[in-house]
């Protein structure tokens, strides 16, 4: 099989040393996984060099790290596909988590959330002692399923900038996991969790970060965007919450007196002027203000739109 | 040095392991679980296709547990405990029931009832399935049941060294956690074994890296017997080159195994079963259309999916088409998946009764993956090693339970400083063999010569190139002298556990002239029940393995020819 020499620049890290960086040259062809190159260097060249990696099927979520700047799983990534124009790749570890060794992070900040939002099912006392059958249809299970495929790699929540500024957001995985036992007919704990859940749910900027990073397709943020159509079963009342709630009033307001969303109207009535001010001054200052000046215009079958609105009145 | 008591300690947060700390914590006990990497890491997440079951209301009409019993006493050629095998079949059903109980998110009928398929070897549909990645699924599931305990401690990426003992009773293990290399002893009277298979010591495998045969080693070291080492199955569809699993689902599913010529080889080898006859005569039959010259170059044959059409296979294959497209540069519904044999499960394991139970050592217990219970025999079926970690996870940790309540822990501390010491001793070393040399020939050895097919020359070479690793993996040494995650020191250990499990697999593989299951001599190509129908029980004693013989338990099913 035809193969290439390539150039790894690993950067390392130890306690005595700190970091630095280290360039390793092995030769791969088209099928050679991260993974394996990580491995052939270890056991050829650098044995120190110490990284997690298990499954190499990208089902066990332990080889996270950032290949050429991008978070990624390295089993997932085929090393020649990743090289630049002078067969290079960078390696590093994964950004928010502190340093271990080398690629390796500690991430029990990404656990503790995870064990937050109650991460398991609790079934009906009679199903427990085997009194029932549970049945669920396929498209639950499929929707279920969606946010339970989650392989606790942690990548999302590395690139998750509220993570990193809302020590109260739960972040993206666990928002996912929580949504899955809220999603499942089979579970009986549905308001203690909306209870863990809504407040944190308001505290996503809707970036899509995790969207774009997680390698099973989860979706984080869809979960918490569904989590948040709970609203009205939600009980607590965190501020939060009741601005959600003003939010939310006025959305439905706009919709039926306008048939669209009026970005601009909506943030002024939903935090006040103040707010909406120093939110326009973020916005700018990341480049998404263009959004909050698209023109809009009244939508044409508003009765239609009157219609559903009613209904789910 | 830092101590902690326990009642039990669980050493494995796979599936077996974990089930068995559910039953044990339930029961009140407190529980340790270790394991060198966080539980949802562990090698069960990547088993694809699927658990089998029997679930009354919801199997093939005219399907019962004894055919499921039968079905696994046939496959395993007949090396199977016949009471472990219907044991197995029984629990089959509550322990699906269970899982679902506990959240797992099977796929489902229409009308909201579990789904099932066809796998290799099954008389008639039993896998139940998480899309095409029931393994995972079932882990968080049971790992997640478990966060809802609070006497379960995790010790997460800590690495066992040994079992500790104290007469003829288990007083705990020794482990190092990896972030640091401090060494702790988990101090307990009841000790599970859940570490796992073995796949690293083959050249190809289908096995997570973390597989190396720990606990086969550590018991070795205890004067703990092995059962039957000498039967490893090979999967027949390993994508090439990475020897990524292509699931068994794919054929179940419809996908057929071509050779160069385009033909569909297995008519020829398993005329009724086809492609879904079992894996062992599957990988055969690879392995001679590849060796006459019939597998395309480079050295695999073709996975022929495209008649299911792209959306069919998206739908119920998407690891296999992913796998495929990722790994291969191939889109499954326009070509074939190159695929071969590789390594892929140790039917062999911890020497341990159906309730679990070892009788070398007062206290010990082990399940799973790294025990040998008997329900595989000669030869696992596809879907039963699922089946067999949540089954007799759930047996074995009810065993414990009732040893727990008659039993106290050992009042004294053992000493265990030259448990320690001989870790160190790999750093201390500042010269030597290292591991990454000897691990390579184990791995080329066990392939070339403990492999598909195998004769006296090539086990009796292999029994001493594996002795000779052994002597020079006295003298081996890790480079990196820091304490910090010191990776290195752990793959060391590892060598040193892997070595110790291949040198009884050799021997009892050279040992045992007759062809059974996935043990297929080219020299005695004939199962030879007069002399062969027993269990062998493996001991290392330094240089030395001390085979005796066990015999297989029946209950109703008598050997027959074994034809598919
Ligand atoms: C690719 C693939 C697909 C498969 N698909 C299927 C399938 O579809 N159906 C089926 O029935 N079977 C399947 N199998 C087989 C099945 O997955 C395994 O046999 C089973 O999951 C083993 O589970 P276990 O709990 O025994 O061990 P594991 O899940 O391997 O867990 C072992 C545990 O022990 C720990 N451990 C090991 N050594 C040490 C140490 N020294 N110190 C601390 N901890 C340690 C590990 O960290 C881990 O937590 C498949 C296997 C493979 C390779
Ligand atoms: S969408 Fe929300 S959860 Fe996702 S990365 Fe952005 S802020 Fe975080
Ligand atoms: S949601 Fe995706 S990115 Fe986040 S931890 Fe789970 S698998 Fe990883
Ligand atoms: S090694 Fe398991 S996800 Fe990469």
């Amino acid at each position: 099989m035809e193969e290439k020499e390539i150039t790894v620049n690993i950067k390392k890290y130890n306690d005595k040393d700190g970091a630095f960086w280290k360039s390793y040259k092995l030769k791969a062809d088209k099928y050679t996984q991260m993974t394996e190159v990580l491995r052939r260097i270890k056991s050829e060249q650098d044995p120190s060099l110490a990284y997690r990696a298990s499954c190499h099927m990208a089902v066990c979520g332990s080889c996270s790290m950032k290949i050429n700047g991008i978070p990624s799983l390295a089993c997932r990534t085929i090393a020649l596909q990743a090289v630049d124009e002078k067969n290079e790749i960078n390696v590093e570890s994964m950004d928010y988590y502190p340093g271990v060794r080398d690629l390796i992070t500690d991430i029990d900040v990404f656990y503790d959330k995870m064990y937050k939002v109650m991460p398991r099912l609790i079934a009906d006392e009679s199903v427990l002692m085997g009194e029932n059958e549970q049945r669920m249809t396929p498209e639950n299970q499929t929707e279920v399923w969606k946010f339970q495929e989650c392989i606790y790699c942690g990548l999302c929540v590395s690139a998750c900038p509220s993570v990193k500024e809302d020590e109260q957001f739960l972040g993206p995985a666990a928002h996912a996991k929580g949504f899955r036992f809220i999603d499942d007919v089979r579970d009986t704990k549905k308001s203690e969790r909306l209870d863990l859940l809504m407040d944190s749910a308001y505290r996503c900027t809707s970036c899509y970060m995790c969207y774009e990073v997680c390698p099973q397709d989860v979706q984080p943020v869809i979960a918490i965007k569904k989590t948040k159509n709970y609203l009205d079963q939600y009980k607590g009342n965190t501020p939060i919450t009741i601005m959600a709630r003003k939010h939310d009033d006025t959305v439905e307001n706009l919709i039926e007196t306008t048939g669209k969303i009026k970005e601009s109207t909506l943030f002024l009535k939903t935090f006040g002027f103040g707010e909406a001010m120093r939110d326009a001054i973020d916005m700018l200052k990341s480049g998404k203000f263009k959004y909050a000046f698209e023109k809009d215009s009244n939508v044409k079958n508003m009765n239609e739109i009157k219609n559903m609105m009613g209904e789910k009145k | 040095m830092e101590k902690k008591e326990y009642d039990a300690v669980i050493l494995g947060g796979g599936l077996a392991g974990l089930m068995a700390a559910n039953i044990v914590a339930a029961a009140g006990f407190s529980v340790a679980v270790v394991s060198k990497v966080f539980p949802t890491r562990s090698h069960s997440a990547a088993a694809e296709g699927g658990i089998a079951a029997y679930m009354m209301g919801n199997s093939d009409p005219n399907d019962d547990p004894d055919f499921m019993s039968y079905d696994e006493v046939k496959g395993g050629d007949y090396l199977v405990d016949q009471d472990a095998a219907e044991l197995l079949s029984k629990k089959s059903g509550e322990i699906v029931s269970l899982l679902d109980a506990w959240g797992a998110p099977f796929n489902r009928q229409p009308d909201g009832r579990i789904a099932l398929r066809y796998f290799g070897g099954q008389t008639y549909p039993r896998t139940r399935f998480i899309a095409d990645k029931t393994g995972m699924a079932l882990l968080h599931t049971l790992f997640e049941h478990s966060t809802g305990f609070k006497n379960i401690e995790y010790y997460n990426e800590y690495y066992v060294l040994d079992i500790v003992k104290e007469g003829n009773n288990v007083n705990g293990l020794v482990a190092m956690e990896m972030k640091t290399l401090n060494p702790i002893y988990l101090k307990s009277r009841a000790l599970l074994i859940a570490s796992g298979g073995i796949g690293m010591m083959y050249k190809h495998t289908t096995n997570s890296y973390i597989n190396t045969g720990d606990g086969q080693g550590i018991a070795l070291r205890s004067g703990v017997a092995l059962k039957d080492p000498e039967f490893v199955q090979f999967h027949p569809t390993g994508l090439y080159p990475s020897d990524i699993l292509i699931s068994e689902a794919a054929r179940a599913e419809g996908a057929i195994l071509k050779n160069n010529k385009g033909e569909r080889f297995m008519a020829k080898y398993a005329p009724h079963k086809f492609d879904l006859a079992p894996r062992d005569i599957v990988s055969r039959s690879m392995t001679i259309e590849i060796r006459e010259g019939r597998g395309f170059e480079g050295g695999y044959l073709g996975l022929d999916l495209r008649h299911l059409g792209k959306k069919y296979i998206i739908e119920r294959l998407a690891l296999a088409y992913d796998a495929a497209k990722n790994f291969s540069g191939v889109d499954a519904s326009e070509e074939m998946i190159p695929v071969r044999p590789a390594q892929h499960y140790f039917m062999g394991g911890i020497d341990v009764d159906t309730t679990g139970t070892n009788h070398d050592l007062n206290g010990i217990f082990s399940a799973g993956e790294s025990a040998c219970v008997s329900v595989h025999g000669a030869n696992r079926l596809g879907s039963n090693s699922l089946l067999e970690t949540v089954v007799y996870g759930r047996e074995t940790g009810n065993t414990m339970v009732e040893f727990l309540k008659t039993h106290k822990n050992v009042e004294t501390n053992s000493n265990v400083e030259p448990i320690i010491d001989a870790a160190y001793a790999y750093i201390k070393r500042e010269t030597g063999e290292h591991f990454g040399v000897l691990t390579e020939e184990l791995r080329d050895i066990m392939w070339d010569n403990v492999g598909i097919f195998r004769d006296n020359d090539k086990l009796a070479e292999a029994v001493s190139k594996i002795k000779d690793l052994r002597v020079r993996a006295r003298s081996m040494y890790v480079t990196d002298k820091t304490s910090n995650y010191n990776t290195e020191l752990f793959n060391a250990l590892e060598t040193r556990n892997m070595l110790d499990v291949a040198y009884t697999m050799a021997t009892a593989a050279l040992n045992r002239k007759e062809t059974r299951g996935a043990h297929f001599r080219d020299d005695f190509p004939e199962r030879d029940d007069k002399n062969w129908m027993k269990h062998t029980i493996t001991y290392l004693a330094g240089d030395e393995v001390k085979i005796s013989y066990k015999p297989v338990t029946y209950t109703r099913w008598k050997p027959e020819v074994r034809v598919y």
